[in-house]
C-alpha cells in the first residue's frame, strides 16, 4: 500500500513538473507583462520538436540540442514581443487587441509547425533508457531527468525573481508599471527580459520532455488550457503559486487516474472552479488586477 | 477598462436630460441596419451555391455571437463563456427534439429561455465579482462545460450526436408550406433570427436600459453614484447573452444536424472575440457581421494555399491587429459609412433622385 502511495506521488511529481514548468513561465510574463499569452503552447511545442530535429536529424548530443532549441525559442519569444506585443500593449484596446494577436501568433505558429515538422507523432527513444528502482518505487531514467533538471531551474528562476536586483525590478512592474518607471526601472527592457525568460522556459520543458514522451504537433494546442488553469487556480501573478498549483494537479490526476479513471478530469476541472469562485485571486493571488 | 465610446459620449453627459435624441439616435441605427438587411435577403438571389450559403449562415451565427460579447463589455464584462452558452442551447435543443420530440418551433423559445436562467443563475455568482475574476471564472465554466459534457455518455461524450432533425415545416393556411430542407431556407431563417436580435438589441440600447450600460461600461462607479443599480442591470445584459447565445445553439444544431462538445470550447469563444475586435467593437452590429464575414471568407479565398491558409491567415490577422487596432471599420472611409449608411445611400440617391432623397437622417 506504501509503495502505491509512493509510486502514485512520484508519477504525479513526474505529470506535474511540465506543468509546473510552463505555468511559472505563463504566469511570470502574464503578470509582469499583462500580455494575455495563449501562443505560449507552441513555444512548448517548438522546443520540444527542435530538439527532436537537432537529435535525430543533425545527429547533436542531447545538451547540444536542448541549448541550440532554447536559444531558437528565446529569440522567437523576442521577436514576437518586439514585432507584435509591443504595438498592441501600447494601442488603445490593450487587452482585447492582444488576445486576438496572441490567438494569431497560436495559429501561426501551430501551423507553422504542423508544416515544418509533419503531422506524425515523433519520439526520442534511445536516448534515456531503462528504469530506476528504489523502495520498490519505479520510474524510467527519462522522467527522472526531467523531474531533477526541471526541480533546479524552477528553484533558479525564484531565486531570479526573489533575490536579485532584476527579479525585484520584474516584480515592480507586476504591480505598478507606471510607478516602477518613475522609480527609474526601464520597463519595456523588463517585459523584453520577461518575455524571453518565459519563453525559454516553454522551450526548455519542451525539450526536456522529448526524451520520455511522445510529441505530437498538437501538443501546444493541448497543453495551454490545462497550464492557464493552473496559473489561475495558483494565482494569476504569483509565480510560486504555479508552482504549486502544477504540482498539486499532477498529483491529483496521477492518484485520480488510478482510482477514478478517465473522470478524473472533470472532477479536477470542477474542484478548481469551486476552489477559484471562492478564491477569485488564485489561491496565492496578492491583488485584483484590473484590466 | 478604459474603452472609449466617442459617439456615446453625449449620452454619458446628458444622461438624465435628453433621451429624445438618443431615442433619434437608436431609431435612424435601426433604419441602416434594415437596409445592411435588405442587402443580407437579397444575397441568395445572387449567390446560388449551397456551400456559401452555409458558409454565410456559419458567418451570421457567429456574427450574432459576437454582438452579445459586444453587449457584454459595453457593461464592463469580458465573457470567456460564450461558446459555453451556444452549447447549452445546442444541447438542450437537441434534448428536447431528440428525446422528447418537441417541435424545432418550440425547442427554439424553450433551450434560449433554459440556457437563459443558467445564465441568470451562474449570473448571480458571477456578477458579483466583475474584472478580472470574471474573466477566470468564466474561463473555467467554458472549460468545465466542454469536459463535463464530454463525459457524459448520454449526451454523446466527445462524439457527440447525429441526426438532429431539420426544423418543421410551417403549414400557412390557404397559402403554402415552407419547409426546411435546402440551404437557401436555413439561411434565409438565419436571416430572420439575426434580424430579431439586431432589432432587440437596437431597441434596448436606444432605451433607458442601454444608456445604463454605456455609463456601467464607461465608469461603473459613477454609475453607481448617479443611482444606476450596476449589478442588476450587468446581471439582465449577462442573461440576455445567455438567452440569446442559448437561441443561436438551437438553430445551430438543427441547421447543422449533429452536435459535438468540442465545438463549443474555450477557442470558439476566442474566435468570436477576434470576429467583434476585427470589425471594431465601437460598432455593435455592424463591426460583428464585417469581422465574421472576413473571418469566414478570407480563409475561402485562400483555400488554395491548403495547409499554408491556417498560416496565411493568421498572418493577416496580425498584420491587421497591429496597423488597426480598433477593427476594420475604424479605417477613415469606413468608419463614416458604418455610422451611416441610411446616409450615405441616400446621397447616391440624390444623383438619380429617388424617392429617399428627400429624407435627412438624423446627425452621427
Amino acid at each position: 500500500m506504501l509503495t502505491l502511495i509512493g509510486q502514485l506521488i512520484v508519477d504525479g511529481i513526474a505529470m506535474g513538473m511540465v506543468y509546473v514548468m510552463l505555468s511559472a513561465g505563463i504566469v511570470f510574463i502574464m503578470s509582469v507583462t499583462g500580455i494575455f499569452y495563449l501562443a505560449y503552447g507552441q513555444f512548448y511545442m517548438i522546443g520540444a520538436f527542435l530538439t527532436w530535429g537537432a537529435v535525430v536529424l543533425f545527429n547533436l548530443p542531447f545538451p547540444a540540442a536542448l541549448a541550440l532549441a532554447v536559444i531558437a525559442t528565446t529569440i522567437l519569444g523576442l521577436l514576437s514581443y518586439l514585432l507584435l506585443f509591443q504595438h498592441t500593449m501600447a494601442s488603445e484596446e490593450k487587452f482585447l487587441a492582444t488576445i486576438v494577436a496572441a490567438v494569431a501568433l497560436m495559429m501561426v505558429l501551430g501551423q507553422g509547425g504542423l508544416v515544418v515538422f509533419g503531422a506524425s507523432p515523433r519520439s526520442l527513444p534511445d536516448l534515456f533508457t531503462g528504469n530506476i528502482s528504489a523502495f520498490g518505487i519505479t520510474i524510467s531514467v527519462a522522467k527522472m531527468v526531467v523531474v531533477l533538471i526541471g526541480i533546479a531551474v524552477i528553484l533558479l528562476l525564484f531565486l531570479f525573481y526573489t533575490k536579485t536586483k532584476t527579479g525585484r525590478a520584474m516584480r515592480a512592474v507586476s504591480f505598478l508599471p507606471e510607478t516602477a518607471s518613475l522609480q527609474g526601472i526601464n520597463t519595456k527592457a523588463i517585459c523584453l527580459a520577461c518575455v524571453g525568460i518565459g519563453t525559454a522556459l516553454a522551450g526548455f520543458a519542451g525539450g526536456i520532455i522529448a526524451p520520455g514522451y511522445g510529441l505530437v504537433p498538437e501538443m501546444g494546442n493541448n497543453i495551454i488550457l490545462n497550464v492557464l488553469l493552473i496559473a489561475m487556480l495558483g494565482g494569476i501573478d504569483s509565480v510560486l503559486g504555479a508552482v504549486l498549483g502544477g504540482l498539486v494537479v499532477g498529483l491529483i490526476l496521477s492518484f485520480g487516474q488510478y482510482f477514478f479513471g478517465a473522470r478524473v478530469q472533470i472532477i479536477l476541472f470542477i474542484t478548481i472552479g469551486i476552489i477559484i469562485s471562492i478564491r477569485p485571486g488564485g489561491l496565492l493571488g496578492r491583488k485584483e488586477l484590473t484590466l | 477598462m478604459g474603452l472609449s465610446f466617442p459617439s456615446d459620449l453625449e449620452a454619458y453627459l446628458d444622461v438624465k436630460n435628453l433621451p429624445s435624441k438618443q431615442k433619434a439616435k437608436g431609431l435612424a441605427n435601426l433604419k441602416n441596419i434594415l437596409i445592411v438587411f435588405i442587402i443580407f435577403l437579397l444575397v441568395p438571389l445572387v449567390v446560388k451555391s449551397p456551400y456559401y450559403l452555409t458558409l454565410l449562415t456559419t458567418a451570421g451565427i457567429g456574427a450574432v455571437l459576437a454582438m452579445t460579447f459586444i453587449l457584454l463589455l459595453r457593461t464592463g464584462l469580458v465573457n470567456m463563456a460564450i461558446a459555453a452558452f451556444w452549447g447549452m442551447g445546442a444541447y438542450f435543443s437537441t434534448i428536447m427534439s431528440m428525446k422528447l420530440d418537441m417541435s424545432f418551433w418550440l425547442c427554439l423559445p424553450m433551450s434560449a429561455i433554459l440556457t437563459g436562467i443558467i445564465g441568470l443563475i451562474l449570473g448571480l455568482i458571477l456578477v458579483r465579482n466583475p474584472g478580472f475574476s470574471f474573466v477566470i471564472m468564466t474561463m473555467v465554466i467554458a472549460m468545465v462545460f466542454v469536459v463535463a459534457v464530454g463525459s457524459t455518455e448520454e449526451l454523446g461524450g466527445y462524439s457527440g450526436m447525429l441526426r438532429i432533425p431539420r426544423p418543421d415545416p410551417i403549414h400557412i393556411p390557404f397559402l403554402f408550406t415552407l419547409k426546411f430542407k435546402t440551404n437557401m431556407a436555413s439561411y434565409y431563417l438565419m436571416v430572420v433570427l439575426v434580424l430579431l436580435m439586431v432589432v432587440l438589441l437596437s431597441l434596448l440600447y436606444a432605451s433607458s436600459i442601454g444608456r445604463a450600460w454605456t455609463v456601467i461600461g464607461l465608469n461603473s462607479q459613477l454609475a453607481e453614484s448617479l443611482g444606476i443599480n450596476v449589478f442588476r442591470y450587468r446581471l439582465a445584459a449577462f442573461f440576455l447573452a445567455g438567452t440569446i447565445a442559448g437561441l443561436m445553439g438551437s438553430f445551430y444544431v438543427h441547421y447543422l444536424g449533429s452536435v459535438n462538445p468540442e465545438t463549443f470550447n474555450l477557442f470558439k469563444t476566442v474566435h468570436v472575440f477576434i470576429y467583434a475586435i476585427l470589425g471594431g467593437i465601437q460598432f455593435p452590429f455592424l463591426g460583428p457581421i464585417v469581422g465574421s464575414l472576413v473571418m469566414v471568407f478570407f480563409p475561402e479565398f485562400i483555400r488554395t494555399t491548403q495547409e499554408l491558409e491556417s498560416i496565411i491567415t493568421g498572418g493577416v490577422l496580425l498584420i491587421l491587429i497591429i496597423f488597426l487596432p480598433a477593427g476594420i471599420l475604424s479605417l477613415p472611409g469606413l468608419r463614416t459609412f458604418a455610422s451611416n449608411p441610411a446616409q450615405i445611400f441616400s446621397k447616391y440617391a440624390q444623383a438619380v433622385r429617388s424617392p429617399w432623397s428627400r429624407e435627412r437622417s438624423s446627425d452621427k
